[in-house]
């Protein structure tokens, strides 16, 4: 730096070394008097405020500070003059141009042989550029967390336009995923901007002449409309009068791109005047950008995974099911046979002289009766079959034991099965999804059923247990069939992993994940005697406390 | 048709129990019915019986169990099986083994009569 004013001439009475030193500072070192008032100051703050000393001198140094940081700074101030200790804290202060910046304030004070403060001598550093820093990656940090902790794609991308917002001034943001199989902008996420602005942009096609975003996903690199009221390439879309009517005019356009390549959506950032990014907000365009991608690509990642899972589940039922045709078919049968066997007699009693009115009376009972059993096997059966998504609600366990074990009845004592259940009374209820639960319950009767397929030198006895320990609900399903052979039990829940010529392995391995997912746990234990017993255990709804009386 | 004739039905199943000797008491025959072959067994009705309608899936001793102890005992009764289940190798097995009919739940009241009555012709 070239001193240009020869430091003597400035502040008389003080060795010129000395403010050659202080005006050589890169920092802004000021002398106030005990009540903050400026005495004297280097070059570097005159510079940075844009006056002279003598229009500085006197001021309060509280008119150079933002004013969000004068209360802090204040009761600081007030501390250090209390006690004495130096002044330290980190405040704003106006440059001349009218931008704020943040610096670290060291202010050390200078007393008299009384022990009075007389003066403070401050430096102050600018840490505005620190302070940036720290800020963006706060902002990252959250965002990132938000990613991990699966927080839903709205809530992440509206936190980032948001963060955007506050980081850049004067401009406003938007993030349009692109639903890559229609080639069409999705919802879009503008938290400042509103669904006025991004809803009539949903379903737009992802073409160069849509708008600005539809440009950078297709050319996949950064599309900048300085002005878009003037700029040709939309001259004629749309959108110019879109964008126009929300008072927008700059209009920057980055491609959000996965990591293997594939445009995942856009990040738009606007402003109300025309103008171009600076360096420093297209390194932070280029960032953010960079997060959304992360962003959007795990969130797709679960959804599919989600999707899979359930069809996964929904494969396993399917094939458990299917062993259960023969005894499905049963339960059906035994009504139909039931209904057409009372019509038939209620026929014949109604035709005969005289007709017997009270017996054609009570076989009509029974048929509606029987009727009402075989619709309740087909509602039971539907709900098992079907495919929709997991609905979740509280869930008597003993009640979808009981329901499984009657559909699977028949196929029981076919196989010579004997079952006895122990229920638990007043068992608490548990949340989740009933479908779910009873495919798990089902396929944990059925192995056991198949695991005594084989022993005939003693009985074939299924036994299911409930129970409750104040916390968690459990359920056992003990068989006496051929045990595990001495193997490791886990092994009996991996995938595939199968010990039967007609089993493909998934039912044990999609029972343990559906529990999982319930917070609960499936395991399995060889008997004392023959055979094995299947746990699980899952979490109970917390109960209000019962009114007595 | 005589009144005398005595069909038995032994069903673990109290709805078919219910049914079918209504049934079968509209065709002219007289019934009795039973929960369990073993019931049956110790009812005496068994030299009387000249139909047995019975059922294959059953708790304790099945249908064809039942079949084999009558023929064990020498006292093979004209059997017409029904059940509920759609399994033809059960049927065979048990046609194989002299049954005179197999019925397959639902079935009609036709069916029914036809088999009853060819399993009384068949004495």
């Amino acid at each position: 730096m070239a001193l240009h004013v020869a430091p003597a001439e400035r502040v008389p009475g003080i060795r010129p070394d000395y403010l050659l030193i202080a005006d050589c500072i890169p920092g802004l070192i000021g002398i106030t008097g005990p009540d903050g008032a400026v005495e004297s100051c280097n070059r570097a703050v005159l510079e940075y405020y844009g006056v002279t000393l003598e229009a500085i001198q006197g001021w309060a140094s509280s008119k150079l500070v933002h004013p969000d940081d004068i209360p802090g700074m204040i009761a600081k101030q007030k501390r250090s003059l209390e006690t004495g200790e130096r002044l330290l804290s980190e405040i704003r202060l106006l440059r001349a141009d009218g931008v704020y910046r943040w610096f670290q304030i060291h202010g050390e004070p200078l007393r008299n042989s009384r022990g009075e403060i007389v003066q403070w001598y401050v430096l102050q550093t600018d840490i505005d550029d620190r302070k940036c820093a720290e800020s963006l990656l706060a902002g990252e940090k959250r965002l990132l967390e938000m990613v991990a902790l699966g927080r839903p794609l709205h809530e992440i991308l509206n936190s980032l336009c948001a963060f955007v917002e506050t980081t850049v001034p004067e401009c406003q943001c938007a993030v349009f995923p692109i639903d890559r199989r229609e080639q069409r902008f999705d919802k879009g996420f503008a938290p400042s901007l509103g669904t006025a602005y991004t809803g009539p942009l949903e379903g737009v096609p992802v073409v160069p002449a849509s708008a600005p975003c539809g440009a950078a996903a297709t050319h996949q690199t950064q599309v900048i409309a300085f002005d878009i009221e003037s700029d040709p390439r939309w001259l004629a879309s749309s959108y110019r009068e879109h964008a126009l009517a929300f008072g927008l005019r700059a209009v920057w356009s980055t491609p959000i791109v996965s990591r293997s390549g594939e445009v995942l959506g856009t990040f738009a950032v606007y402003q109300r005047h025309p103008g171009s990014p600076t360096q420093i907000q297209r390194d932070l365009i280029a960032q953010f950008t960079h997060i959304a991608s992360i962003a959007i690509e795990r969130t797709q990642s679960e959804e599919t995974l989600d999707k899979l899972r359930s069809d996964l589940a929904h494969v396993a039922r399917v094939t458990t099911l299917g062993a259960l045709t023969a005894s499905i078919a049963h339960e059906v049968n035994q009504p139909l046979a039931g209904i057409v066997t009372n019509a038939s007699t209620c026929l014949r009693m109604l035709a005969a002289d005289p007709p017997n009115i009270e017996g054609a009376r009570e076989t009509a009972r029974r048929t509606i009766r029987d009727g009402e059993r075989a619709s309740e096997v087909i509602t039971r059966l539907r709900a098992l079959f079907s495919k929709k998504t997991t609905t979740t609600g509280s869930i008597d366990l003993n009640e979808a034991v009981r329901e499984v074990v009657a559909l699977s009845m028949s196929e029981l004592q076919r196989q010579g099965v004997t079952v006895r259940l122990e229920l638990f009374p007043d068992l608490p209820p548990v949340k989740g999804d009933r479908v779910q639960l009873q495919q798990v319950i089902l396929n944990l009767l059925l192995n056991a059923s198949d695991a005594m397929g084989t022993v005939v030198d003693r009985p074939r006895d299924l036994v299911i247990v409930t129970a409750s320990d104040g916390a968690d609900v459990h359920l056992s399903v003990s068989d006496s069939g051929i045990g595990f052979d001495g193997g490791n039990p886990e092994k009996l829940f991996d995938a595939f992993y199968t010990t039967k010529s007609d089993g493909m392995g998934i039912g044990l391995s999609v029972s343990r994940s559906i529990m999982e997912r319930h917070g609960g746990r499936l395991w399995a234990t060889p008997n004392d005697g023959p055979g094995a017993t299947f746990w699980f255990s899952i979490p109970q709804v917390l109960q209000a406390r019962r009114r007595t009386g | 048709m005589t009144a005398a004739v005595l069909v038995s039905v032994v069903d673990d199943d109290e709805s078919v129990r219910e049914a079918l000797p209504d049934l079968l008491r509209e065709f002219g025959f007289a019934v009795q019915s039973f929960a369990s072959a073993e019931e049956f067994l110790a009812s005496g009705c068994v030299d009387e019986t000249r139909c047995l309608v019975l059922d294959i899936v059953m708790p304790g001793m099945s249908g064809p169990d039942l079949q084999r102890e009558l023929t064990r005992r020498s006292q093979p009764l004209p059997i017409v099986f029904i059940t509920a289940n759609e399994d033809s190798t059960a049927c065979t097995r048990v046609m194989d083994a002299g049954a005179v009919s197999c019925l397959i739940k639902p079935f009609s009241e036709a069916a029914l009569l036809h088999a009853v009555t060819k399993a009384i012709q068949a004495r």
